[in-house]
């Protein structure tokens, strides 16, 4: 991929930060330790998972710096483990001596919880979609968004999140915490002029670093787009790694200033 | 290559199959072809009576470097893969690496080997010395595997929609031809049965007793199914049918209950046929996600009866395979493809007596002819739906 493609706007939740502008200024909030996931009514808020809060609440941020109307925009959602705690949550029941599954965490087990959840929030029919590819997540996530900006001459939200891997899966210090990261994406013609953009999603070599979120954050397999979006916001220039080497290497050229 | 207009049409150059019916293209075309279905007792352990489309052929082994890989899923891949050798050496000869991309689609991934594995730390504190999340549950494992047996290195992911996970890969595969990031891609997907989802769908009350009856004034249920399906869609190739629209769309009515009228059906089927530049009278026949549930067989029939008319002939082969899940969505492209290529429309198994609400027409008999147009649907918990059309090559 080659051409560019232009930014309209950017979310993020990181816990312990309002959302991608405290993020990106380090600025450390305490309030905004969970997700609010406004977007969402409250009854369906109620039932969504600690994934799917954040989801939101990144979503959120890039439909509203965007500008993009919800109802219409589509959506590409990335997970490497999706609802991984609420599978947990149903092994537990179904170990357990009653073997009873809880129809409604079944129903919200799926990897596409999230974007059914936001589909509906927003009443939005059009396309969305739920992917996953480990560490490669952000990368295959955009890269599907691309496709459709190309392919289809019109905007998409990329959104990839996880949350803390199950403790009884994963060894002793290869855990990570939570973050969701959004990106508004759009054909060049349809952006303000000196919109940010990005190009050349290739495996090369990166000239940039992502930004502060060394220990467990940046081992979250959705590192690469938190990057992105924060390299953005601080207006870097450069090649940046869309992982922190435990993927296969993408790598995504940014242009923030477009005079 | 725009949404409002008619797309370019791909070829699908080769498709390869396993699942409760066969181990191959060749079995599971005699089976369709006979009316034999290939549902039976589950083997998975379940408090509760059902009957399963469970895989009961033998799998083959990974190669060794692959072992840690080594799952139910990732044993099926490797089956597909084989079965459509020489297809794959000519597409690896007529394309490089980098511009061949993996699409997959799948709702369990290693879910069967995380819940055992997860039933020894509940009982002994600790997982078996061999389980490893990422090499055996996670989606990078069959892409890992899928890419490593083929030598694959464009674009790779798996699409997790639950019921329509291995149908959209499709649409992404034909977006990226349009916009010329791949020259080719293997498309499709796998699901495994496992416990958790056959009691999840026990808990929402889905689950027939007895081999489902989509369609029927008394169904009750639908069956769970295993096995898998992939697709070889090109630039250019010898085509055995042609990608010609893929339809997507959203409900945003219900997590897990279908629009009642059937509106997000009706969409995905709508962009489908405007994907494909054709009228609704050009559809010869329509493979429908038809599970045997009260509510999804009377809004699909809906759905397809306002916009296609009454006349064309609808199928559910989840009278034969059980609901796939995951891999629903790719193995009835595949049946589409077949009813194309082989020149038949299985019968809807166990239809009759019909539901008097549907009122479209329910192929309770083999058809034999001539089909050009065949339309594949696929619904999904979200209100996810995707509508295909694959065409007779040109």
């Amino acid at each position: 991929m080659s051409r560019p493609i232009a930014v309209l706007g950017a979310g993020a939740f990181v816990p312990g930060f309002e959302g991608l502008e405290g993020w990106a200024a380090a600025r450390p909030d305490a309030e905004f330790e969970n997700p609010q996931a406004a977007l969402v009514p409250a009854r369906q808020r109620r039932r969504a998972s600690l994934l799917s809060k954040a989801f939101a609440e990144a979503y959120a941020g890039a439909l509203e710096t965007s500008q993009l109307e919800p109802s219409e925009v589509a959506s590409v959602f990335g997970s490497a483990l999706g609802e991984a705690a609420t599978m947990i949550g149903l092994l537990d029941q179904m170990w357990s001596e009653t073997a009873i599954l809880s129809p409604m965490k079944f129903a919200t087990s799926v990897h596409n919880a999230a974007s059914g959840m936001i589909s509906i929030a927003t009443e939005n029919r059009g396309f969305t979609t739920s992917l996953g590819a480990d560490f490669d997540t952000p990368a295959m996530a955009l890269m599907e968004g691309i496709g459709i900006v190309f392919a289809e001459d019109r905007p998409v939200i990329v959104c990839c999140g996880d949350e803390s891997p199950p403790d009884q899966l994963v060894p002793d210090g290869e855990g990570w915490s939570m973050l969701a990261a959004a990106i508004a994406l759009a054909p060049i013609d349809q952006a303000p002029s000196g919109a940010p953009r990005v190009a050349d999603l290739a495996v090369e070599t990166a000239t940039i670093k992502g930004f502060g979120a060394d220990g467990k954050l940046g081992r979250n397999p959705n590192i690469g787009l938190l990057d992105l979006v924060t390299a953005l916001a601080q207006k870097r220039d450069g090649i940046l790694a869309l992982d922190r080497g435990a993927g296969r290497g993408f790598t995504i050229r940014i242009e923030s200033e477009n005079p | 290559m725009k949404r409002n207009g008619a797309v370019t049409p791909y070829p699908i150059s080769g498709y390869a199959l396993c699942n409760s019916i066969g181990m191959n293209r060749h079995e599971v075309r005699e089976a369709l072809h006979a009316g034999h279905a290939g549902l039976g007792p589950s083997p998975i352990e379940l408090p509760f009576e059902t009957v399963v489309g469970a895989v009961t052929g033998k799998l083959p082994d990974l190669p060794a470097e692959l072992g840690p890989w080594t799952t139910r899923t990732t044993r099926i891949a490797r089956l597909l893969l084989d079965e459509l050798g020489p297809e794959l050496e000519r597409l690896r000869e007529a394309w490089r690496p980098e511009r061949i991309a993996v699409l997959l689609g799948t709702s369990t991934a290693g879910a069967d080997v995380t819940e055992m594995a997860y039933r020894q730390f509940l009982s002994t504190g600790s997982l078996p010395e061999d389980y490893d999340l990422f090499k055996q549950h996670t989606y990078g494992a069959v892409l890992h595997v899928t890419r490593e047996l083929i030598g694959a290195k464009g674009p790779a992911w798996v699409i997790s929609t639950a019921c329509t996970s291995s149908a959209k890969p499709l649409a992404s595969a034909q977006r990226l031809l349009d916009a010329d990031l791949i020259d080719a891609a293997i498309v499709g997907g796998i699901d495994t049965l496992c416990s958790m989802t056959l009691r999840g769908f026990k808990s929402l009350d889905a689950l027939a007793v007895e081999p489902s009856r989509p369609f029927a004034a008394d169904r009750k249920g639908l069956n769970i199914g295993e096995g898998g399906a992939f697709l070889l869609v090109e630039r250019e190739a010898e085509p055995v049918a042609m990608l010609e629209g893929v339809g997507e769309s959203s409900d945003a009515y219900h997590i897990s209950a279908p629009h009642p009228e059937g509106l997000g059906a009706r969409l995905s089927m709508g962009r489908a046929l405007a994907q494909a530049g054709c009228s609704s009278d050009s559809i010869d026949h329509v493979n429908a996600h038809g599970t045997g549930t009260k509510l999804n067989d009377v809004s699909e029939a809906a759905a397809i009866e306002s916009l296609l008319g009454r006349e064309v002939p609808v199928v559910s082969t989840k009278s034969y395979t059980g609901h796939m899940l995951g891999a629903a969505g790719g193995t009835e492209a595949a049946f589409s493809v077949m009813a194309i290529a082989e020149g038949f429309v299985p019968a809807s198994l166990r239809a009759e007596p019909l539901d008097e609400k549907i009122s479209v027409r329910i192929a309770t008999q083999r058809i034999d002819g001539d089909f050009k147009r065949v339309l594949s649907n696929s619904f999904a918990f979200g209100g996810n739906n995707v509508s295909v059309i694959v065409g007779a090559p040109r």
